[in-house]
């Protein structure tokens, strides 16, 4: 499907806007700071809660949000004064790198910021302390903004390390300067870090695929998979980043294309899957607007590898049956599936999973499908204090129920990489054509 | 004679204190002169505080021989003086004394002058000068005198008056010793300014053969109220103070003996007291025999419901007092004192007082604070190991529950008065353990300690509150120059950002109750160190 998409004359004058804005923003806020201060008001900045219990996920919307809790942060209270200090500040470095034109990284604002602020006590001692230590302090401060402001970084033209890639049919503006994303030879598009003034120019293409690993993008890239399959082809190269993040957003919001992602068969590839889907705990705030509440999870999963007879011979007993229908309705009525893989293939290709995938696939479906499903004590023994978690809603449903149960039971795990080991024909040709056409996915 | 048999003769107490002088103090050459400024000065203060003169004493000691170790010991006071026929036996009669009665002064044994006056009588043979004048009196008197040791009596050598030509009052004693003075020095000067501590009221001054001034002045006006005479009590009373007293009575009746000569008998107390020891209320009192005597000694200690012996005869310093002292002495960051209210042991009234300092020139107590142990307003120098108060104060007292943690700046002033101090052995410099008294010093050291917490509670959370402010104030300078950065012109960034500091330090010190001061220094010291 080829597109003709708007065409507007993108020049720097978009980031010139952009940073008129941002200016305007911080300086509207700071302003109503001034006046607290001026009325003999102890100055405060309320913002909402950055915290896991003001984290909620939104049904409706299906992805994680910032709850309605808010936090005031006065300058008089002193366990608020360094944090209000460096919030100032950090506004102050952000501000001035807007006026002067400028792209800072969130290390360029560490840097910036850091100073040390020399005092004498009142028992005459001189003291010297840092604005700030690590550069965790000062992102912690950027995330505040944000919230406070009620802006991205990227719309403070702030500049983090990305590391997402993509190529297809697609051409975009980037700058001043217009992109094939086609014609990148063996490399790919690196995404820029402020997404949102790229314009879509162009396109033809049927899907996004999305891929966990860098490897499998480069070698599906080769071996042409995206222009055969009308395919954009994306990799996040492990743990999502903002940038790649927003970037598949649009593409999914403004080109209205199916997004896919594949990922490996574990619970971190599961999790990798939830950011894009639905966004994450620590960057909830941001979900509006990076994460992908209709992205699929296209594979590797568990039913891929083992079929589901385990899945089945568990649910044959009632208990165990009416447990897990309690996590998640409707695991009777989900479709039989067979392995893409033979016995000997999977005892070649199968890796053993470790106590921290165990404990992290708690934290994704609840305690109650682990103890249900797992067999091995040993292994059981290890997850025993997460006795009592519940899961993450949005991965409460049969599908899911069903991968997770097969991964205790089995205890095994497997990567994108293996099934490329099959032959890359597989994956290209079979594998994720056959998903795609028949719908053999975890929406 | 045979070896059985033993001459027998009877000594003078001049004599008997002659040869045992380290009874009383004067054991060898660097107690001796200690001992006779204690003496002289006590004597001194004595004829002044105990009667309502604030007392200005002046202590001289001076080199009294080119070769040999004499010192001469003049001490001048501004009391009562003595009358002329009165000064020979008080300074040349073993056991003459005023002070036999139920008054609490510093002496009590009519002992001390004439022991300075023997011991230089045997060490550097010069007689003592004494010249005095009482305040309504026109001549001034004038006495050298030595002991007769044999007769215990007093030997004039010269005596003459002269008429006054100012209004003066008081006496100035003379002696020359000879003492170990370089040894002696600090015990003196220790001595001297322990004495002062309590005497804020009194006017010190020692001139040493140094010609060294120590001076310390008075610092208030209050004096402690003054002793009255009472009558014994007669829960104090003994078989033998009983039988003294019937012989020279003037009255007629026991009943009427009984009232005048004690307190808290009236009629109804004597009544039943006479009646219980199974006699005749009219009877004569000379006329009572041996057994009726120990039958009224009995019936009288064993009547349980007698008012307490009555304070009037003490002289407590009073809080006040006390309170300045320790100001004077050094200069403490906070001072309380207690003055307790009468309690009595065996008959005799008692009443503790306390006083506690903390922090300025206060010495550092190590596992408990310093002590400083006075009775009768007299120091107590010694024996501090043995002491009651010093058990108290260390045992009993829990000094963390007042806050205090130690090693601290703190010291702890006991003063009992009563007109019989139990002192523990002969020495008169540890106070002994009666549970009343006991009991009394506990209580009084609890209660300043209370003022202390109060007042350390009270430092500790305006400290808090002022680290609290420091921990804002310190970030006001950057907040100011943050908000300035996004909201000032270029060049009027300056004026704009002090303008924010000066707000900002208003609120900050609005909002933390500290002082606008506090919160400008700390402002001012970032600045400083930041070149703005
Ligand atoms: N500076 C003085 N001013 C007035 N009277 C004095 C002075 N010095 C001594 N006296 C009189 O002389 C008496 C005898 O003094 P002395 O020191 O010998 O005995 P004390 O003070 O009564 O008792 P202690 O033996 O306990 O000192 C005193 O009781 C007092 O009346
Ligand atoms: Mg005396």
């Amino acid at each position: 499907m080829r597109q003709r998409l708007g065409c507007s004359g993108v020049t720097s004058k978009i980031d010139l806007e952009a940073r008129g804005k941002a200016l305007d923003i911080v300086k509207y806020s700071m302003r109503e700071l001034l006046e607290q201060i001026e009325r003999g008001e102890k100055p405060t900045l309320i913002m909402p809660k950055r915290t896991l219990s003001n984290t909620i996920y939104d049904l409706k919307h299906k992805m994680l949000l910032l709850g309605p809790e808010l936090q005031k942060r006065s300058f008089t209270d002193v366990n608020e004064a360094k944090k209000f200090m460096q919030t100032l500040l950090m506004a102050s470095i952000i501000y001035e790198a807007l006026r002067n034109n400028e792209y800072p990284t969130i290390r360029d604002l560490y840097y910036r910021g850091k100073h040390s602020i020399v005092y004498r006590s009142i028992d005459g001692k001189r003291v010297s302390e840092n604005t700030w230590d690590e550069q965790r302090e000062s992102d912690s401060v950027i995330r505040d903004l944000e919230v406070l402001l009620s802006v991205l970084r990227e719309d403070l033209l702030i500049l983090s390390k990305e590391k997402g890639k993509v190529v297809g049919n697609l051409v975009i503006r980037s700058g001043d300067d217009t992109i094939d994303l086609s014609k990148m030879g063996h490399g790919a598009y690196s995404i820029e870090p402020t997404p949102d003034l790229i314009e879509f120019i162009d396109v033809d293409a049927e899907y996004i695929l999305v891929v966990e690993k860098d490897a499998v993008f480069q070698q599906l890239h080769r071996y042409g998979f995206w222009r055969k399959y009308k395919a954009i082809l994306v990799t996040s190269a492990g743990q999502p980043d903002r940038a790649t993040r927003r970037f598949v957003r649009r593409l999914s919001d403004e080109l209205k294309l199916p997004v896919y992602i594949l990922a490996d068969s574990d619970p971190y590839g599961f999790y990798i899957y939830s950011v894009f889907k639905a966004g994450s705990i620590t960057l909830s705030y941001e979900s509006e607007r990076l994460a992908t509440p209709s992205a699929k999870f296209i594979g590797v999963m568990m039913t891929d590898i083992f079929g589901d007879s385990v899945f089945k011979k568990i649910i044959k007993e009632r208990e165990a049956r009416k447990t897990l229908e309690e996590v998640a309705t409707g695991i009777e009525d989900l479709k039989p599936k067979t392995p893409y893989l033979s016995e000997s293939e999977r005892s070649n290709f199968i890796i053993k999973a470790k106590t921290k995938d165990l404990e992290r696939a708690v934290e994704l479906i609840g305690y109650k499908v682990a103890d249900v499903c797992m067999e091995d004590k040993d292994a059981k023994s290890k997850i025993k204090r997460k006795e009592g978690l519940t899961g993450y809603p949005w991965f409460a449903t049969p599908h899911w129920v069903r991968e997770l149960c097969i991964f205790f039971n089995t205890l095994s795990k497997l990567e994108i990489e293996a099934m490329a080991s099959k032959g890359l024909k597989f994956l290209a040709d079979k594998y994720i054509p056959e998903k795609i056409s028949s719908g053999d996915w975890i929406d | 004679m045979s070896q059985y048999d033993e001459v027998y003769r009877a000594v003078s107490p001049a004599e008997f204190f002659y040869k045992y002088r380290e009874i009383a103090g004067f054991a060898n050459p660097v107690r001796a002169v200690y001992q006779t400024v204690r003496e002289l000065v006590e004597n001194a203060l004595d004829a002044t505080d105990v009667h309502g003169i604030p007392p200005d004493v002046k202590v001289t000691i001076k080199k009294a021989d080119e070769t040999q170790e004499f010192y001469q010991i003049t001490v001048e006071d501004n009391g009562i003086g003595i009358p002329p026929n009165i000064v020979p036996n008080a300074f040349g009669k073993v056991l003459f004394s005023s002070k036999y009665v139920m008054r609490q002064s510093r002496g009590m044994y009519g002992l001390g002058v004439k022991m300075v006056v023997l011991y230089a009588q045997m060490t550097t043979g010069r007689p003592v000068e004494v010249i005095t004048s009482k305040p309504n009196f026109k001549r001034i008197y004038y006495f050298k005198l030595r002991i007769d040791v044999n007769k215990n009596e007093p030997v004039i050598l010269e005596a003459g008056s002269w008429r006054k030509t100012r209004d003066w009052h008081g006496t100035i004693v003379s002696v020359t010793i000879e003492g170990d003075w370089n040894r002696a020095k600090s015990r003196v000067l220790e001595y001297i300014n322990r004495t002062a501590t309590i005497l804020p009221y009194a006017n010190i001054a020692l001139l040493t053969p140094e010609n060294e001034i120590i001076y310390y002045p008075r610092v208030v006006n209050t004096m402690p109220r003054p002793p009255v005479e009472t009558k014994p009590h007669p829960q104090g009373l003994d078989l033998e103070f009983l039988s003294s007293l019937v012989k020279n009575t003037g009255f007629e009746t026991l009943e009427k003996l009984l009232i005048n000569s004690f307190q808290s008998i009236g009629e109804a107390t004597a009544r039943q007291i006479i009646q219980k020891a199974g006699l005749d209320p009219a009877k004569k009192p000379e006329s009572l025999t041996n057994e009726e005597l120990l039958a009224l000694v009995n019936a009288i200690k064993s009547y349980d419901k007698y008012r307490p012996p009555s304070p009037k005869s003490l002289s407590p310093l009073g809080e006040e007092i006390i309170t300045a002292g320790l100001k004077r002495a050094f200069e403490p960051e906070f001072v309380t004192a207690v003055s307790r209210r009468p309690s009595a042991y065996s008959g005799h009234p008692f009443i503790v007082e306390v006083g506690l300092a903390y922090g300025g020139k206060t010495p550092i107590g190590e596992d408990k604070p310093v002590v400083l142990r006075y009775a009768n307003k007299i120091p107590l120098l010694y024996d501090e190991a043995t002491d009651m108060v010093v058990e108290v104060v260390k045992d009993e007292i829990s000094w963390d529950n007042y806050m205090v943690s130690l090693p601290a700046p703190i010291l702890v002033l006991v003063h009992v008065c009563s007109t019989k101090v139990p002192f523990k052995g002969v020495g008169k410099e540890s106070i002994a353990d009666i549970p009343e008294l006991r009991r009394e010093v506990k209580l009084g050291i609890m209660e300043a300690a209370r003022g202390l917490k109060q007042y350390l509670s009270k430092k500790i959370r305006e400290e808090e509150a002022k680290k609290r402010a420091e921990n804002i104030a310190k970030y006001i300078p950057e907040v100011a120059r943050s908000l300035s950065i996004i909201l000032a012109d270029e060049d009027s960034f300056n004026a704009y950002r002090s303008e924010v500091v000066r707000k900002l330090t208003t609120v900050v010190a609005k909002r933390t109750g500290v002082s606008l001061d506090l919160i400008q220094g700390i402002v001012k010291s970032v600045e400083a160190e930041a070149g703005v």
